[in-house]
């Protein structure tokens, strides 16, 4: 009698018993908890990771509820000055392109109560450049224009932006900026606490929200009474041309 | 595995398949899963989804990606994979021809990235066809699931 080949040949492929149901069931399983995980941690990296630790969460001089921009001439405005609003990046080059060109005359016009200068500090590129620069130096800021030097405080910032994009700002660049602005004494004490605590940062995290809410997905993004005009801002006369043809 | 020749060639042309949509799906989810914030921006930035939900979608998308990928280069469950793999080309170029119609200026994100760019960089035309020729690869595969050097060959016979 021969012998039984069956044996010897399910021996020689034993992978065909495996049931694709089961190999099926564990990938499905594995591309949910993927997904699962991927939403919790998403999530968790939105809200800022800094939590305020006391004062008032929402800095000096915003407008337009908890995620809205910062007056920065809120006593020189003129009532039928136009409304600037500037969405900036303090980690964006291309605002500190814009700010290199720009900067003197928005101040000038802000300052001479031409326009309503209304900046947002967007913080996503902290996403794309994997720090928390964004953030820190907009809390900073924030915490500079509870000191009442908001503008100034900016304007050092952009002054300071490193030349490598993702190079991020220290804590002790940002104290510097703090001097530069002229914020001291007391107030400096006060700024020093409010930006080591992040006291601003869950409101930082809120204007980036409602600039992606308002359709700002890029830095610099200019807006005039509302109307995106950054694309035909080439020099500092076309916008001082633009706020002329706004101004009532 | 056949033994005429044109189901020997039609087995190595859903390979390439297999291979071309698998990889890039993998590249792509690779390149924007350890940037949850970023993905969920760029998905947001084709103001089509809801805020919330477009941020899930951020959120899940490189995962589905990287799994739907390695399952196309591995030859596991092709056809489901490319089915999956079909869908979600198909939603980009939905996505992107929407974003071009609207006169948006935004990058897909396809890659990392994403958001407002300027006028003159977007390259609509670029992505629209990369995706439309991957497209046709899942199609091919869900039409002919059966392909050389798979491992739903070795696995399940």
């Amino acid at each position: 009698m021969r012998p039984d080949a069956s044996k010897k040949l399910a021996a020689a492929t034993p992978k065909k018993g495996t049931n694709p149901a089961v190999v099926g069931a564990v990938i499905a399983v594995v591309v949910i908890v993927g997904v699962v995980v991927a939403i919790l941690i998403g999530n968790s990296s939105k809200s800022g990771s800094a939590s305020p630790s006391s004062g008032n969460p929402v800095p000096v001089g915003v407008i337009g509820g908890t995620g809205g921009g910062i007056v920065a001439n809120a006593a020189t405005a003129k009532p039928n000055a136009p409304t600037i609003d500037l969405y900036e990046d303090f980690q964006c080059p291309d605002c500190g392109k814009l700010e290199k060109a720009m900067g003197p005359q928005i101040s000038s016009l802000a300052n001479a109560g031409q326009i309503k200068l209304v900046v947002h500090m967007l913080s996503f590129l902290d996403g794309n450049l994997k720090n928390d620069s964004s953030t820190r130096s907009a809390n900073a800021a924030a915490c500079a224009a509870d000191a009442g030097k908001f503008l100034q405080y900016h304007a050092a910032v952009f002054a300071g932006q490193p030349t490598t994009e993702g190079a991020g700002y220290t804590d002790v660049q940002l104290t510097g900026f703090a001097n530069t602005a002229g914020i001291t004494g007391g107030a400096l004490t006060t700024w020093q606490k409010c930006t080591s605590s992040g006291q601003h940062a869950q409101y930082v995290t809120d204007v980036q929200t409602a600039g992606e809410k308002a359709g700002v997905f890029g830095t610099p993004t200019v807006k005039l009474n509302g109307k995106d005009i950054t694309s035909t801002l080439s020099t500092p006369e076309s916008l001082v041309a633009a706020v002329t043809a706004a101004t009532k | 595995m056949r033994l005429d020749g044109g189901g020997r060639r039609a087995d190595l042309i859903g390979l390439l398949a297999r291979l071309i949509l698998g990889v890039v799906l993998i590249v792509a989810g690779a390149l924007k899963v350890t940037s949850p914030a970023s993905s969920a921006l760029a998905v947001r930035a084709f103001q089509i989804l809801p805020y919330d939900f477009a941020g899930y979608v951020g959120y899940a998308l490189p995962v589905v990606e990287i799994v739907v990928g390695l399952l196309l280069v591995a030859g596991l469950f092709t056809r489901v994979a490319a089915v999956v793999g079909g869908l979600l080309m198909v939603a980009f170029l939905i996505g992107i021809i929407s974003a071009w119609k609207r006169g948006l200026s935004i990058d897909c994100g396809c890659f990392g990235g994403g958001g407002t760019i300027r006028a003159a960089q977007t390259q609509y035309g670029k992505d629209v066809l990369r995706d439309a020729g991957l497209a046709v690869c899942a199609v091919w595969l869900v039409a002919r699931p059966s392909t050389a050097y798979s491992l739903n060959h070795r696995l399940f016979g």
